[in-house]
Parts: structure tokens; C-alpha cells; sequence
């Protein structure tokens, strides 16, 4: 225990004088979910700000006065008059319109027979503020004819409502927001968690074998087993690290950028309890023990940095599917999902974030990643052992 | 004392064609016995790729013969190769330094992984420091020091623990005269101090200088073991490099 604890040390000091290392396993991990919440937040209120001053450029054919009232009655609107035989297309990608609304020439007399007519939206699906602010006009113009005929036909307005629905939510909001982006979160503690795993190990191993200094360190009166050891543990603690520093940059993200509404940040808060970090965090420390034995495995006969990236790099994807299959909304935690590693921590962050966690299947995650990390080491160890690899 | 009897590594590789898989198994090192005592310095003398590595690598524990045995003060290498490390001192070409820890961190590192006493550590560690010439850079990164600086703190690295036995190859390499003769000295002292060297270099006048016992090695066999003075005494050429190689083309 003395001499693991001695290679920890001294594996451990080396990395950290780093710089690379630093900056990837520290200060990226810790930065990027606040700047990013930031600068997200940033763009969107500058956009939906500038699209909200947007003049729209309406082209219009036949349409009634109280229509006409409407639109002019929102300033940043200008209209044009057209004849039903323009070419509507051309006009809207020549943008000399963003859109236009076609009504029949015999509108008035359908109206007046309270019968139903229709009218025609030129439009461009992808310009979405456009569309909903025409929308909205033609929706308000809709409930004033409704009202009209209504008042018409003489008919009480209560009349009108034959029922009404009340929606009593029994799912809790947490519950809500925990499975809509609760797959999300591991996602990007995971991918952090890899490449901190992935640069430790490769400099433990294969760095050693490029700075010449791996026969000095097999010729320690030390096990090669407890020098495996050592490095599995220092990588996957690197892995680890950037990995809480991902989900503290989350809280403290939370905390700081003001865009971000109160419900959610309440929401976010009651899912980031004490008690959910802490079982992710369980989950975490065997699952970075599992990726540093299988990225020790791969990167073990590599004798260059390049090589050794070469070797492990493709290996991500096993990581990204699993993880993006956990974020689709059919896909749940069951017994048949509990024992499949990525997809299993995936899914069970999701539950525990929503707070609907069943105890016994994360205690069967949790064994399961102990025993996938056990066989990952054992595997890296035989790997490490290998004269031909390690002395290449 | 180190005592080799029908040493012998092979290195099977396997090369893939298509389907087929062929696999090739070579003698790197075939069935070598030779010994060193305490007190004398012998030297293993090959031309590259003779199996001088792969032999010491052996006696360090840090490969595992095929087979044949090297018994290292008295303990078998194939028994416990960690009580066999325990009492080398291992130095090569290929024993590199950490390069982000500093003279300092790197002795105190070496000297807890051999269990030193902290005193004792202290008092070896500012010997050594005092006799190489190291107090001037001891607190200066590896990785930003020269290469005459790294082989200094390499040999106390290798000199911290005190062993009985020493395996140098080429320690004066690439080193300037007043560093290199400081080696040289060091190893006289191991040798008085009844240590067991095996000393290892392509520059003759060293071998010369330093040299007690010899044993060649080419193409993983050992084509001459004496001791210098009968070598020197069986000698057709005119100096140790000619005769040498002379002897190497013979094999």
C-alpha cells in the first residue's frame, strides 16, 4: 500500500506540472458549462431581442378592412398590395416580401353568408418569427369573426363553452425537466471524464516509453501490477476531477448567469441536491476506474503519443452511442439496460435527476461498474506485463 | 555476486499475411553463463543488437528469462525479481530520468520506494549531491537541464540506495572529461567497497582503465569470458578496439 501510494504521489506530481493537462483537466472542465450557459443565454436574448424589431414586409390580395386594421395596428409591419396572378415564390426569395396572405375576391359575400372560405399563406416554414407573427394576426382576426357571428346568430357566448379542461399535474416539474435533460448532463461529464482519462493515460504509458523513463520504473523494486495500479488510479482520478469540476461549473453556471428563469434554476438546483450528486458521483468513481484500465489496455503497445491516440480515439464512439441512445425519450432504465456500461450510467443519471431512481437498480449499476472495472484493470495489467508492448 | 547459468531469452513475434498468421521465434539471448564477484568490475562487451540489453534487462528483473538462472546475491531472479531489484543499482541508455521532478524529488522518490531511512536518505542523498556536483541544480526540473546534469543525477539515483550490485552501461556517454572521470571515480569506489560491477561501454580506454573481468557477446552467445589480464595477454592486435573486433568477426 506504501509503494502505491508513493507511485500515486509521484505519477500524480508529474502530471499536474503539466500545463496541457492543467488546462484540459482543470480549467476547460470547470469554465465550459458556465460559459457556455453564458454565451447561449447571451446570443438568444440578443437574436429574439433583434428579431422582435424585425420589420415584416406583407404582400397582400383582397384583404378586408378589419384585417388590413389589425396589421397596421403592429408599426413594424409594411404592406404592399398585390393582384392574385403574382408570383408569390418569387417575390419571397427575391425578398422584395416575407410573406403573403391571399384572400378570395369573393370574401366579403362568404363572410356575410356566414359561410366558410378560405385563404391562402405564401410563406417560408424556416422563418419562424415571421410566421408566428403572422400567425398571430390571422389568429386574432379569426376570433374576431367568430365573435361576430356568434353575436350574429344570437347565441350566449357561455353557450359557446361546452366544457372546460383542468389539467392536474401528478408528475413532479423535477420529474419533468430531470428526464428531458437529465440525459444531457452525462453526456458532458462523460466526454470530459474520457478525455481526462484518455490524456492522463496516454502520458502515463506511452509518455513514459517516449521520455525512455519506463525501464527506469520497471526497475523499482515495485510490482508491475502496483505500478499499473498506480497509473489506473492517477488516470482515472484525472478523468474523475474534470468530471465534478464539469458538474460544479453547472451549479455555479446556474448561480451566476442571470438570463436563465427562476423556475428552472429552482428545478435545477432541487435536482443538483446533495443527495443526486452525491450518487452520481458514486457512479462516476468506478465508471473512471473502467475507461483508464480499458484506455491502459489500448494504449499499452503504442510506443508514440500519436500511435497511442490513434488506438484509443476510435473507442469514443462507443462512449457517444450509448450515451446519445440515453437521451431518447423511449429509451428507459430497466433490468435489461441496468448491466450495459455507458448506456447504464446514461440512464441512471437521467432517473436519479428526476428523482425517480429504483435503489436496487442502481446498486446493480453500481456493482456492475465495479466488476466492468475490475475486468478492465486485470485486462490493462495483462497488457502492461507484456515484454513485446511495454519495451517496444 | 551474480552467477549466470544457460541464460536464455526468446522473442516470439507474429506477423499476419491475409488469414494466415506466421510466428517467429528468435534467441536473443541463448544459453549464456558467466559470473561477477564482489570487488571486481566486469565488463560485457557487443556490438549492437548482441543481446547486452536484453542480458542485463535479465539480471534487473525487468524481463523474465525463457530460461536458465541468474542468481543475484543469492537470490534467484526467477523467484522474486523484487528482492533482486532491491540490491541493483541499474543504469542505461534507456533508463531515463522523470523529466518533470527535480534532482531533489527524484532521490527522495528512488529512496522511499527502497525504504531508506529518512535520515539515512538525507545523509546518502547530500553525499551524493556533494560528490557529482548536483547542490548547484537541485532544484531545477530534469526535463530543462543539460545532458551532462541528467547522467549526474542519474548515477545518484542509481548509487541511493547503496546495492551490491551495479550495472552501468555506457554511464560516461556524451558526458565532458571532468564529469566522465567523476563517474569513473565513483565506480572505483564501488569496487573498493566490494560491490559487484558490471560495466558496460564502446570506449576502450575506459575498459581499459576499469576493466577486471570480460565477456563478449555476439549474436546472443558469448564467444570469450576471462579476465582482462589474459585477454590483454591473448591479444594479435595492436589495441583492445582492433582486437575487438577482430574477435567479433571470428565468432
Amino acid at each position: 500500500m506504501r509503494d502505491l501510494l508513493i507511485i500515486i504521489k509521484k505519477e500524480l506530481s508529474e502530471l499536474l506540472r503539466d500545463k496541457k493537462t492543467i488546462i484540459n483537466s482543470i480549467v476547460l472542465p470547470t469554465l465550459l458549462v458556465p460559459i457556455l450557459l453564458f454565451g447561449v443565454m447571451k446570443v438568444t436574448k440578443m437574436i429574439e431581442k433583434k428579431e422582435q424589431h424585425k420589420t415584416i414586409k406583407i404582400g397582400l390580395v383582397n384583404a378586408p378592412k378589419a384585417f388590413l386594421h389589425l396589421i397596421k395596428t403592429d408599426t413594424l409591419n409594411t404592406i404592399s398590395t398585390f393582384s392574385e396572378g403574382d408570383d408569390f415564390k418569387s417575390l419571397i426569395d427575391n425578398k422584395t416580401i416575407h410573406t403573403a396572405i391571399v384572400f378570395p375576391s369573393n370574401w366579403k359575400t362568404q363572410m356575410d353568408s356566414l359561410n366558410i372560405s378560405s385563404i391562402k399563406i405564401y410563406r417560408n416554414s424556416s422563418k419562424n418569427n415571421i410566421n408566428q407573427r403572422v400567425s398571430k394576426v390571422i389568429t386574432a382576426y379569426n376570433t374576431q369573426l367568430k365573435e361576430d357571428r356568434i353575436a350574429q346568430l344570437q347565441i350566449p357566448i357561455e353557450k359557446m363553452k361546452p366544457f372546460t379542461k383542468n389539467y392536474i399535474e401528478v408528475g413532479e416539474q423535477k420529474e419533468l425537466i430531470g428526464k428531458r435533460i437529465g440525459g444531457f448532463i452525462p453526456y458532458l461529464f462523460i466526454l470530459t471524464m474520457w478525455g481526462g482519462c484518455l490524456l492522463a493515460a496516454i502520458d502515463l504509458v506511452t509518455g513514459e516509453k517516449e521520455r525512455k523513463t519506463i525501464e527506469t520504473t520497471l526497475s523499482l523494486p515495485v510490482s508491475k501490477f502496483k505500478v499499473l495500479l498506480g497509473k489506473a488510479f492517477v488516470a482515472s482520478f484525472l478523468g474523475f476531477i474534470p468530471a465534478v469540476l464539469n458538474l460544479l461549473g453547472l451549479i455555479i453556471g446556474l448561480k451566476i448567469v442571470d438570463d436563465i428563469p427562476d423556475s428552472f434554476k429552482l428545478v435545477i438546483n432541487e435536482m443538483l441536491n446533495f443527495e443526486a450528486v452525491t450518487l452520481i458521483l458514486l457512479l462516476l468513481i468506478p465508471f473512471s476506474l473502467f475507461l483508464s484500465g480499458l484506455i491502459i489496455s489500448l494504449v499499452a503497445g503504442a510506443s508514440t503519443f500519436k500511435e497511442a491516440q490513434s488506438k484509443a480515439t476510435p473507442i469514443i464512439m462507443l462512449i457517444i452511442i450509448p450515451l446519445v441512445l440515453a437521451m431518447m425519450p423511449g429509451i428507459e432504465l430497466s433490468w435489461s439496460t441496468v448491466l450495459i456500461p455507458v448506456l447504464n450510467i446514461g440512464l441512471g443519471v437521467k432517473e436519479i435527476m428526476a428523482g425517480t431512481i429504483d435503489m436496487m437498480q442502481y446498486v446493480v449499476i453500481l456493482l456492475s461498474l465495479i466488476a466492468f472495472a475490475i475486468g478492465t484493470i486485470y485486462f490493462s495489467y495483462k497488457k502492461f506485463s507484456d515484454e513485446n508492448a511495454i519495451l517496444k | 555476486m551474480i552467477k549466470i547459468e544457460n541464460l536464455t531469452k526468446s522473442f516470439t513475434t507474429s506477423t499476419r499475411k491475409g488469414f494466415k498468421t506466421n510466428t517467429t521465434t528468435v534467441n536473443a539471448v541463448n544459453q549464456i553463463s558467466f559470473q561477477c564477484v564482489p570487488g571486481r568490475i566486469f565488463s560485457l562487451l557487443g556490438p549492437n543488437g548482441a543481446g547486452k540489453t536484453t542480458t542485463l534487462r535479465m539480471i534487473a528483473g525487468i524481463i523474465n528469462p525463457t530460461s536458465g538462472s541468474a542468481i543475484v546475491d543469492n537470490y534467484d531472479i526467477s523467484q522474486g525479481s523484487n528482492e533482486v531489484k532491491k540490491r541493483i543499482g541499474f543504469l542505461t541508455g534507456s533508463t531515463g530520468l522523470y523529466e518533470r521532478l527535480n534532482p531533489d524529488e527524484t532521490l527522495d522518490f528512488f529512496g522511499k520506494i527502497y525504504k531508506i531511512p529518512e535520515e539515512k536518505l538525507k545523509e546518502r542523498k547530500a553525499y551524493l549531491f556533494d560528490k557529482l556536483g548536483i547542490n548547484d541544480f537541485r532544484k531545477k526540473r530534469v526535463g530543462q537541464m543539460s545532458t551532462g546534469m541528467k547522467q549526474k543525477v542519474s548515477i545518484a539515483r542509481t548509487l541511493i540506495h547503496d546495492p551490491e550490485v551495479l550495472i552501468f552501461d555506457e554511464p560516461t556517454s556524451g558526458l565532458d572529461v571532468i564529469t566522465a572521470e567523476s563517474i569513473i571515480d565513483l565506480i572505483r569506489e564501488s569496487k573498493e567497497n566490494n560491490k559487484t560491477v558490471i560495466f558496460s561501454s564502446h570506449i576502450m580506454s575506459e575498459v581499459d582503465l576499469l576493466c577486471d573481468d570480460l565477456a563478449i557477446i555476439n549474436k546472443g552467445s558469448i564467444i570469450y569470458n576471462d579476465t582482462f589480464h589474459n585477454f590483454k595477454n591473448e591479444m594479435k592486435a595492436n589495441n583492445l578496439t582492433q582486437e575487438f573486433i577482430n574477435r567479433v568477426k571470428e565468432a
